[in-house]
């Protein structure tokens, strides 16, 4: 027999074109958008921390969501505050 | 760029989709980050730092566009058996057997819906944002086994649940039990006959169970909630297959739900939450409001109820009896959330220091006592405190508390 499939075929979102990558990381402002789940700050501090020492990156600078299920306050103004980012997603 | 963890992988990968970023850098560190010695934590970080360059460095390669295509027809076995292994194998199900969704039987559905079947009902549904039509909630419905006349209410019900202050995206995805919870008020429980007495949150009423089923195929096979991959939950609960319940108006001596949250008393409305297993509360033996209150407010306040420190509403399901009791002692609904938030709270001393600390950035100020005998209140505010009376006779209510990050939906059942 024939069903109708419950699943729809595809997503619906468009696919957005990401921000040009920079070919290293030099005098670059490294931002971390911590997502609040616990060890999350831990981690991210540690790798920029990580890539100001060996990748010459210029300063870290942190942005934290006010809870794991809650989005971020401004993201245009979290945006304009660093050239590469970051960020946790879930646990 | 993303950082998470292998078990949060599928996740990670259909929220960046779902925001239109299927191709952005990921890169995953050993699990779990919670709980662990911060200083095995930095090593991890260490340990990624060749991958985060990298991903950080490199312009990521532009898939292709998704097709969005009407509802495929797809061949299936006749034999009963051999379908059920088929639509298993293509994750259709809840893991109980399902009903065939033929195009009769579909059409029937959206009939009962008594709208166009590719009405848009909620643009995008969480987590993977997939546009959900009348013709998808039909096809779920066909395999859940509900009814054309059920189509309204499953609905209104996912309608409710895309009201951006419910937090879909958080309720299908975290490792929290939670689940909608149905409640539906206003003439139309009782003509399709959803129970609001004896068991009605157990088994034994078709429309219950159809209706609740139908919104979680709906949640899991168009929303993209998959236990275990984009379902994060832990544990879970057995709500999440199906968890829809009629408040029983006739022996409430308060006013419905629905009508406390601005609808007529005429008007059929469904009120999801977010809600997690029903705690129960024996009193066989208090005969005052006051009395009763010590169970009911002890019940509600657990130290690690999300509610404690994420906010949002708790919802105690008074039972008739007891509902009787507390009326005839002069207490108004308001009354009892009144005394439930005063008499109710858990002590200082019963949160652990971490998480006290956690706890103070979500909602600052709640956390700040350094009386570890001084309480902090079973809810932010008491009305979160929510009430309905619901159940047969018996002397027993229930505690739902709920995901916190999240609040009550209504939205009124269209016929």
């Amino acid at each position: 027999m024939d069903v109708l499939n419950p699943v729809p075929a595809a997503a619906g979102s468009t696919i957005v074109t990401l921000a040009p990558r920079p070919r290293d990381l030099r005098g670059k402002r490294i931002g971390i958008l911590d997502n609040s789940k616990p060890n999350a700050d831990t981690l991210m501090a540690r790798i920029a921390e990580l890539l100001v020492e060996r990748a010459g990156a210029a300063g870290v600078h942190t942005w934290r969501k006010p809870g794991a299920s809650k989005p971020a306050a401004d993201h245009d103004a979290v945006a304009a505050g660093a050239d590469v980012f970051l960020t946790g997603s879930a646990d | 760029m993303l950082l998470g963890t292998e078990p949060f992988r599928s996740l990670a990968t259909t929220a960046a989709a779902a925001a239109g970023m299927p191709h952005v850098a990921m890169v995953l560190v050993d699990h779990p980050l919670g709980g662990v010695d911060p200083k095995r934590i930095r090593d991890r970080g260490e340990g990624a730092l060749d991958a985060v360059l990298k991903a950080l460095t490199t312009d990521p390669a532009m898939p292709s566009p998704a097709i969005v295509a009407a509802a495929e027809r797809v061949s299936v076995p006749d034999d009963l058996d051999a379908f059920q292994e088929h639509a298993m194998a293509r994750g259709w199900s809840d893991g109980l057997p399902v009903l065939p969704p033929t195009a009769a039987r579909v059409a029937r559905l959206v009939a009962g819906a008594r709208l166009p079947g590719d009405t848009v009902v909620v643009a995008s549904l969480a987590p993977a944002m997939r546009p959900l039509t009348v013709e998808l909630v039909a096809i779920n419905a066909a395999l859940a086994g509900a009814a054309p006349e059920h189509m309204p209410v499953v609905l209104a019900a996912l309608r409710a649940c895309a009201d951006p202050a419910f937090n879909l995206n958080a309720i299908q995805t975290t490792t929290h039990p939670c689940t909608p919870l149905l409640i539906v008020n206003g003439p139309i429980a009782r003509t399709l006959g959803i129970s609001g007495g004896a068991n009605a949150l157990g088994n034994g009423y078709r429309a219950n169970a159809v209706i609740g089923r139908a919104v979680r195929l709906s949640l899991q096979n168009v929303g993209g909630a998959i236990a275990g991959e984009t379902d994060r939950a832990t544990l879970g609960h057995s709500g999440k297959f199906t968890y829809c319940l009629a408040e029983n108006e006739a022996e409430s001596p308060w006013e419905p739900l629905s009508v406390e949250r601005g609808f007529g008393a005429n008007d059929s409305c469904v009120t999801v939450l977010g809600a997690a297993a029903p705690h129960n509360v024996n009193d066989h033996g208090s005969m005052s409001a006051a009395s009763l209150l010590k169970a009911l407010a002890g019940t509600l306040s657990a130290p690690a109820s999300n509610n404690i420190y994420y906010g949002g509403e708790a919802l105690v399901i008074v039972g008739p009896e007891h509902a009787r009791t507390i009326a005839d002692s002069g207490w108004s609904k308001n009354d009892l959330k009144r005394a439930l938030w005063e008499h109710g709270g858990v002590r200082m001393g019963s949160f652990s220091d971490e998480n006290i600390a956690r706890y103070k950035h979500i909602i600052p100020g709640r956390f700040d006592a350094t009386d570890p005998m001084a309480t902090v209140t079973p809810t932010v505010a008491w009305e979160d405190v929510m009430i309905m009376v619901a159940g047969g006779p018996g002397k027993h209510s229930v505690v739902i508390p709920t995901f916190g990050a999240t609040r009550a939906a209504t939205a009124q059942v269209q016929l």
